[in-house]
């Protein structure tokens, strides 16, 4: 009988083991970050443990939670199922691309108004998404919003307060602003 | 006034009657909101230590089985591991609340798939994960015990065959594969029920589901010469410590156990975990040790998922419609080990019973170990489930003598000065108010069964149900100080799982001396800088904590008039705190801020406060609780009403939640936004546990969707519109009139979604998760005559 670990990735899908590492540059936030990295390594893990930010999260392994939503070329992606290599040459922008020096963006702030953060885990996923979603389309209606949020699991709110926050940041501001 | 989110819930305070609601119903702003809009704050996974390594865990990945070997040598050898461990390397202690059951790594036998061998550290994942697949582990498999009901049999094989030598707890009943068993007896259930005009039993079953935290959980450990830290993701700190120093063999003071910021938790984060694995790691390494889980992980390991459950009822009503008498008998499947749920039989008995007025009961609760993973407190444990059954047992017995649901739950629900199915007499109360609030929340003109109701369109039902649960009192300790520049610190023993619980502390602290909340930062989930907290569990954190908080705050408030009173020359008790100011009472303008006072105190006795919960009395039960685990007087019970539109596509079962209306009575409410969100996410969370949620095992006892993509949790597009009322004029025990609320809001949506299903189909789903499937087969049985009618085992019988 087989006993075996209950991840059942193998290094090579989970993390690029083995592989030789490649060296590039990777513009996060507007900055430019030398990378060393194996071919196959994950744009989330080369995000967390290369550039060393952590905004950025790991819920699942598989595409479907959306902790790990970063945006390459303002498109959301999941950065868990992304290889790190595919974003040479690309602007990516994680949670900590959105607040300015000093202030939270209108849409952070709209959305601890509205009581859309609880655990916060899924926050910077959220955030992603919600920042595409506005950048591609400035009014969404209510059912736009939620279809626009659907690839983000949240487990504390029930999702009504993040949405509510999305419709007031469209509402109110200047979609380049959120 | 109703609640509804997209009405902007920060301005909700406006038209609050009184001034002190009107004080704890100021905007509420999270002290950790920034932290965690920004991606600046830190969980678990998110901390690097110099020279940390990696673990990796070895799992059984069978559900039964004798240990004929481990070998370990060749982890041992693989390049960049430094520690591998098994059962022989760590002290010989079994441990686990209430019964001793559970060792750190499986030894001779493991009794579920999750249960871990061997664990390694390495300096890389891929490493560690080299060393754990060079484990040799022989092990002869054993038939696996999965059904909960054939576990409870004579002669079905033991999941711990030598259970009567464990040590347990007093209270604890045990035989056979029944891990723990209470019983709830009052009056003569036999003779009222051979006396009533219409009797009718119904069977339910329940699958298991999991809490689904989104941050799946992650634990650092470091030695610093014979202290230990240990940073994890758990809901209980203190508990966590409790089981470090329990295994390991270590005093309290040794050890720091932090929490970082907790990505959620839902029950499955409570308990001690895998904090001792990693420090155990760590010490053999002599390195700082991370583990982080994966999604599989999180489904499979920890001895925290819902129950499943059997519940059988039978009940009997008098010509007027009133409940004569219940008997009823639940089978829970607890998994391999107890964890913390020795209690669980005695609240699953509770949910039987319901929110009503019984005169006579019998209603007894066995939970079974099998070889399925270990089940534990998931938000509400037992009352999702319970509720279910019997709010759908409850329609049933309406609809069998032709009364209105809701008119049935009216008259045979608790009102205040009701006995309850205890024997426990209730005060003020307002679970009548609920009915009537969510009712006339959703339906126009109140009647759920009126199809012209409302908006109702063809392919649509109303479904209502209600629910109840109890808040817990718990020891719980809190410090306060100002500092010199008038800038104050809550050091709480409190966690914070993301319900805003802690955040609320800055508000009580801040009304006790006249400050604003943001005046106030938290120092928390840190067990050496803090008194005891249980942690974020039982929704007692607001009801403990906060008196605790408020408590140390007094202090600190009577420290400040005392200085007050000296500079304003007045007495003390003259001496009144607000809007940052100290002045004497009738003369506003002697006054002093209190920023000054905070600076001279700093020059000599300082401002030190600190609190802890006084005790409450329980209140007196006069049933027969054998089993009893102090779970059948309820302190300050909370009670709730669920009304629901639901829309059902008959050519396929799925089923859709459209709206919801939900009023509860969890006492004053503190924190509104905050309370908001807690009612929100348990109606989400029951709506998935109704339509999607559920645990599938195979028959060797293995999960068959440990992974998210398999097991569906609800996501924004499904979301219905809900509307909330908070029925706030029943003080109870707690901090201002505050009762608990961070699991009411699970217990009655599935109820009330069964109950519109019911409408809709013909018949009630007698599975849960309600899946399309199980629904359209329901359809198929209610369009061919249910087989399940007149006496068949598994279905409602009418005498």
């Amino acid at each position: 009988m087989n006993s075996e670990p209950m991840d059942d990735q193998t290094p090579s899908e989970s993390t690029g083991g083995g592989q030789p590492d490649v060296s590039y540059p990777l513009a996060v936030n507007g900055v430019r970050y030398p990378v060393s990295a194996p071919s196959g390594a994950l744009l989330l893990d080369v995000i967390r443990d290369h550039v060393g930010l952590t905004g950025t999260k790991q819920g699942c392994d598989d595409c479907e939670c959306g902790a790990c939503m970063v945006l390459v070329d303002g498109r959301p992606v999941n950065s868990c199922s992304y290889l790190a290599a595919q974003a040479q040459g690309r602007a990516v922008t994680t949670v900590e691309g959105l607040a300015g020096a000093v202030d939270l963006s209108p849409l952070q702030q709209l959305l601890l108004d509205a009581g859309g953060v609880q655990c916060g885990f899924c926050t910077p996923g959220m955030l992603m998404s919600a920042r595409a979603l506005l950048d591609s389309n400035p009014e969404p209606s209510d059912e736009e919003v939620r279809i626009g949020l659907s690839g983000n699991l949240c487990r504390c709110t029930g999702y009504d307060t993040i949405v509510a926050a999305v419709l007031q940041a469209a509402e109110h501001i200047d979609a380049t602003e959120v | 006034m109703t609640d509804t989110v997209d009405t902007n819930p920060v301005d909700q305070s406006s038209g609050e009657a009184s001034s002190s609601s009107q004080r704890h119903h100021r905007r509420f702003v999270r002290a950790d909101g920034p932290d965690k809009v920004t991606g600046s704050g830190r969980y678990t996974a998110d901390l690097q230590l110099a020279g940390m390594l990696h673990a990796k865990f070895l799992y059984a990945g069978v559900s039964s089985a004798r240990i004929r070997s481990l070998d370990l040598e060749a982890a041992r050898q693989v390049p960049g591991v430094l520690a591998v461990l098994s059962d022989a390397d760590v002290p010989d202690v079994r441990y686990s609340p209430a019964v001793a059951d559970r060792r750190l790594f499986a030894r001779d036998v493991v009794r579920f798939e999750g249960e871990i061998l061997a664990a390694v550290a390495a300096t890389t994942v891929e490493a560690a994960e080299a060393a754990v697949a060079a484990i040799n582990a022989d092990l002869e498999p054993l038939e696996p015990v999965v059904d909960a009901e054939a576990a409870l049999q004579e002669g079905s094989p033991l999941v711990h065959e030598d259970w009567a030598s464990y040590e347990a707890d007093e209270g604890v009943i045990r035989s056979g594969n029944t891990a723990s068993f209470s019983s709830l007896s009052r009056g003569d259930a036999a003779g009222a029920m051979a006396s009533a005009e219409t009797v009718i039993s119904s069977r339910y079953v329940a699958d298991g589901c999991h809490a689904v935290p989104i941050e799946p959980r992650a634990v650092v450990a470091q030695w610093e010469g014979e202290k230990l830290t240990v940073w994890t993701s758990t809901q209980v700190p203190f508990d966590a410590r409790a089981g470090i120093c329990e295994t390991l063999g270590l005093p309290t003071n040794r050890v720091r156990v932090v929490v970082p910021h907790l990505g959620g938790g839902f029950g499955g984060k409570c308990g001690f975990h895998f904090e001792a694995h990693i420090a155990a790691l760590a010490r053999a390494a002599k390195r700082p040790v991370k583990l982080v889980f994966s999604r599989a992980e999180e489904f499979l390991a920890p001895d925290r998922r819902r129950e499943a459950m059997v519940v059988e009822l039978t009940t009997g009503l008098d010509s007027d419609g009133k409940i004569l008498a219940r008997t009823g008998r639940l089978v829970l499947d607890g998994g391999a080990y107890l964890a913390d749920k020795a209690f669980f039989p005695q609240l699953a008995a509770m949910q039987a019973t319901g929110p009503y007025e019984i005169p006579n009961l019998d209603i007894e609760a066995h939970l079974a170990y099998t070889n399925h993973q270990p089940a534990g407190s998931v938000r509400a444990p037992t009352a999702p489930q319970g509720c279910w059954a019997v709010e759908s047992h409850t329609d049933e017995l309406a609809k069998a003598i032709d009364m209105d649901p809701v008119a049935f739950r009216r008259l045979n629900g608790l009102r205040s000065g009701s006995t309850g199915p205890v024997g426990q007499v209730y005060g003020d109360i307002g679970l009548q108010d609920c009915i009537d609030t969510a009712i006339s929340a959703l339906i126009p003109d109140g009647d759920p069964d009126d199809e012209r109701a409302g908006d109702l369109a063809e392919d649509e039902a109303y479904g209502v149900a209600v629910g109840w649960w109890p808040s817990f009192s718990m020891p719980s300790g809190a410090y306060l100080k100002i500092d010199s520049d008038g800038k104050g610190q809550i050091i709480t023993g409190a966690q914070e799982c993301g319900t805003g619980a802690v955040m609320t502390m800055r508000q009580l602290a801040a009304d006790e001396v006249g400050m604003d909340p943001e005046d106030f930062e938290l120092v928390y989930q840190d067990t050496s800088a803090a008194p005891y907290d249980m942690g974020a569990t039982g929704s007692q954190t607001l009801f403990n904590n906060g008196r605790a908080v408020m408590a140390a705050a007094a202090q600190v408030a009577d420290q400040l008039r005392q200085l007050a009173a000296d500079r304003l020359e007045a007495s003390p008790t003259d001496i009144v705190l607000n809007d940052g100011q100290a002045s004497v009472a009738g003369t506003p303008a002697a006054s002093v801020p209190i920023a000054e006072l905070a600076a001279e105190a700093a020059g000599g006795s300082l401002l030190l406060g600190h609190g802890s919960a006084a005790e409450v009395t329980y209140p007196t039960v006069t049933a027969t609780c054998v089993g009893d685990q102090g779970m059948a007087a309820w302190l300050s019970p909370q009670f709730s009403c669920h009304a629901v539109k639901v829309r059902l596509d008959s050519d396929t079962g799925v089923a859709r939640v459209v709206s919801v209306a939900a009023a509860h009575d969890s006492g004053r409410i503190l924190n509104r936004t905050g309370a908001l969100g807690q009612v929100h996410g348990g109606i989400m969370m029951g709506i998935g546990q109704a339509l999607t949620e559920g645990t599938i095992y195979d028959e060797q006892g293995n999960q068959r969707n440990p992974m998210l993509l398999e097991y569906k949790l609800q996501t924004a597009a499904d979301g219905p519109r809900i509307s909330v009322d908070f029925i706030e004029s029943y003080p109870g025990e707690g901090p201002a009139g505050a009762k608990g609320l961070a699991e009411a809001p699970n217990v009655a949506t599935a109820a009330a979604v069964n109950s519109a299903l019911a409408k809709l189909v013909g018949t009630p789903i007698r599975q849960m998760p309600m899946t399309a499937e199980r629904i359209w087969e329901a359809m198929q049985t209610a369009r061919d005559g249910d087989p399940y009618q007149g006496g068949s085992e598994n279905g409602t019988e009418q005498q």
